[in-house]
């Protein structure tokens, strides 16, 4: 009985507490979409309105008037999307190299170049990047963009595929093996196919990291090639008071996310989790 | 690129190459062939990433050296020279540098000291079988996932010291209003504030997959000993931890070292030079200040402070396998 009321009090206590977090996690996002929906006056208003205020749209009907946001967006799905698939593209070939082979030619190295790349600060190699692709007129073109993008999220793209790479029976490829099929014709056939929904929730998490990059657009982006994140911090230098159509350029980048994180919820969290537990 | 279709090329549909594989015959005399053709398919599956981490990757750290003892800029019309290790001497052995490396240090220290305890605590408890914690775990989770530009624009307008939100909850506290941007304590606990609300997060979801994998029965072996839910959390559950916990730590002092676009938005490294990490710092040189050699000698240096992270890696990961 007394056992039974302690654990009642916990259950409570936890409830409680895990209320509070939950809140201190959502208000930012919260407060971010109730912004952007928000008059000019209802936005300033001290003390701050937090349910009751009057709804316009007009903070996004002006982003979407302005044709260099549209541009922008579509920029950003542009890259995001050659990105992604340039990097789970490559980096499936090599997880599966790494976790079907221990010993080859260049293993080593990989390993290396993959974890420092994974633990140096980006500006390391954006400063000498920028000068490369000045020198040979590669500055504020999508593709450079998206290569550099890409090479950005493969440490990442590979430490998270190995493992489910490293969870397919080998018993599977021997037997196609004997039956005479070539290496390329076993990954493509039976390795991918089993592959696919880790390889599915990795490019989600990919599409993530490239559709919040910022460094490498804001360095070697251009007028032409700007993206969302890149766009979103012009508000604080010449626009200071534009908190409106901050907030609802802001919450144009964040929806997406928030959407996608909630259809593929459980995926999501179980390639992650795997990632970092077994690598 | 297509190789010529095997024989049996058809029919290897993945159902049935399973199928078949009750009625196999050991492989043992074929291993040798196996794993040399394994290595030669590796070596082929890795030229792609070899293709472009090189010239992206590893090039560019030959051309920062380079570039590190000239002294180009975006500025001067004139030819650039080299200079020898002038860059490191001006600009890596100084006051400015070295006190960029103690606030790197000094927000990756707070940082981790708040956040790991933070982010277990939250993971303990939606490890509880409790009914619901699914939802909240979802709701939780939000954070990490959000653009840090656009969450440090966000929190950048709630630290607004006149028409900010949480100036206004603390003064509804009765609690000192702070000019959270304008001053270096504040700024700098800024920083962490915004860093924390999208790393704990992280490090409570790696720390719950931890938890969830571990096995029930040293647990319920030492509640039937009779010890209390403290001392089995201390003495059971966290020592089995350790590995995941060592993991975690790892990655947030990696991307603590990194942390770049958080304070890009939020402080621009300001007040002054009190905010401004070794990453921020490097942005300047080469892009406000238009130095690309000084900038380049800032950063090879960088790239040679990361190298130990290599063997801590290396160590961390095997003890956790």
């Amino acid at each position: 009985m007394k056992r039974s009321r302690s654990r009642l009090f916990t259950d409570i206590a936890t409830y409680f507490i895990l209320a509070v977090a939950t809140l201190f996690a959502l208000f930012p996002v919260y407060w971010t979409i109730a912004t952007s929906l928000k008059t000019r006056p209802d936005a300033f208003v001290n003390p701050p309105k937090f349910f009751s205020f009057d709804l316009t749209w007009e903070n996004y009907t002006a982003l979407f008037e302005d044709p260099t946001f549209v541009r922008v967006y579509i920029n950003t799905i542009v890259v995001t999307l050659f990105s992604t698939l340039l990097a789970v593209g490559v980096g499936a070939m090599a997880s599966y190299s790494l976790a079907r082979s221990r010993r080859f030619a260049g293993r080593r190295p990989l390993e290396v170049s993959l974890i420092l790349l994974r633990a140096m600060p980006a500006v390391v190699l954006i400063v000498p990047l920028y000068d490369m692709a000045a020198r040979f007129g590669l500055l504020g073109r999508l593709p450079t963009l998206i290569v550099i993008y890409s090479v950005f999220a493969l440490p990442f793209a590979i430490w998270i595929m190995t493992p489910f790479f490293a969870a397919i029976p080998m018993e599977l490829e021997e037997s196609a093996r004997v039956d005479g099929a070539s290496s390329f014709t076993i990954f493509r056939r039976i390795v991918l196919p089993i592959a696919a929904p880790g390889m599915a929730a990795t490019a989600i998490f990919v599409a993530l990291l490239e559709w919040n990059e910022f460094l490498v657009p804001v360095v070697l982006g251009s007028e032409s090639t700007k993206t969302l994140p890149v766009f979103i911090s012009g508000f604080i230098s010449a626009r200071n008071l534009d908190w409106g159509p901050m907030a609802a350029a802001s919450s144009l980048a964040i929806i997406p996310i928030v959407v996608v994180t909630i259809l593929v919820q459980r995926r999501l969290i179980g390639g992650l989790s795997s990632g970092a537990l077994k690598e | 690129m297509n190789p010529p279709a095997a024989p049996g090329d058809v029919a290897l549909e993945p159902r049935e190459a399973s199928l078949g594989l009750g009625g196999l015959p050991p492989m043992k005399a074929r291993t040798s062939s196996i794993t040399r053709r394994a290595k030669r398919t590796a070596i082929f599956g890795t030229l792609p990433t070899w293709l472009i981490l090189i010239p992206i990757g590893a090039v560019p750290l030959v051309v920062g050296l380079w570039l590190s003892v000239r002294d180009e800029n975006l500025v001067s019309p004139l030819p650039a020279t080299y200079v020898g290790l002038e860059n490191y001497r001006t600009d890596v052995f100084n006051a400015t540098f070295g006190k960029a490396l103690i606030v790197t240090l000094v927000i990756m220290a707070i940082g981790l000291l708040v956040q790991v305890p933070l982010g277990l605590f939250l993971a303990v408890l939606l490890n509880r079988a409790v009914r619901g914690t699914q939802l909240f775990r979802s709701a939780l989770i939000t954070p990490m996932l959000l653009t840090p530009v656009a969450v440090a624009l966000m929190f950048r307008f709630m630290f607004n010291s006149e028409l900010g939100v949480i100036n206004w909850a603390l003064s509804s506290l009765h609690l000192p209003r702070l000019d959270w941007l304008g001053e270096s304590g504040p700024a700098l606990l800024a920083v962490v504030i915004v860093d924390s609300w999208q790393a704990v997060p992280f490090i409570m979801l790696l720390l719950l997959a931890g938890l969830t994998a571990l096995p029930q029965g040293p647990k319920e072996a030492a509640s039937v000993d009779g010890a209390s839910a403290w001392q089995s959390f201390r003495y059971v559950t966290l020592p089995m931890l350790t590995p995941v916990l060592l993991v975690t730590i790892m990655i947030r002092l990696i991307d603590g070292f990194k942390l770049f676009d958080i304070i890009f938005i939020l402080t621009r490294g300001g007040p002054g030079t009190d905010t401004q990490t070794v990453s921020m710092l490097d942005y300047n040189t080469a892009f406000t200040f238009l130095a690309t050699s000084r900038a380049a000698a800032i950063g090879t240096v960088l790239a040679i402070l990361t190298l130990p992270v290599y063997f801590v890696w290396i160590r961390v990961t095997r003890i956790e396998q």
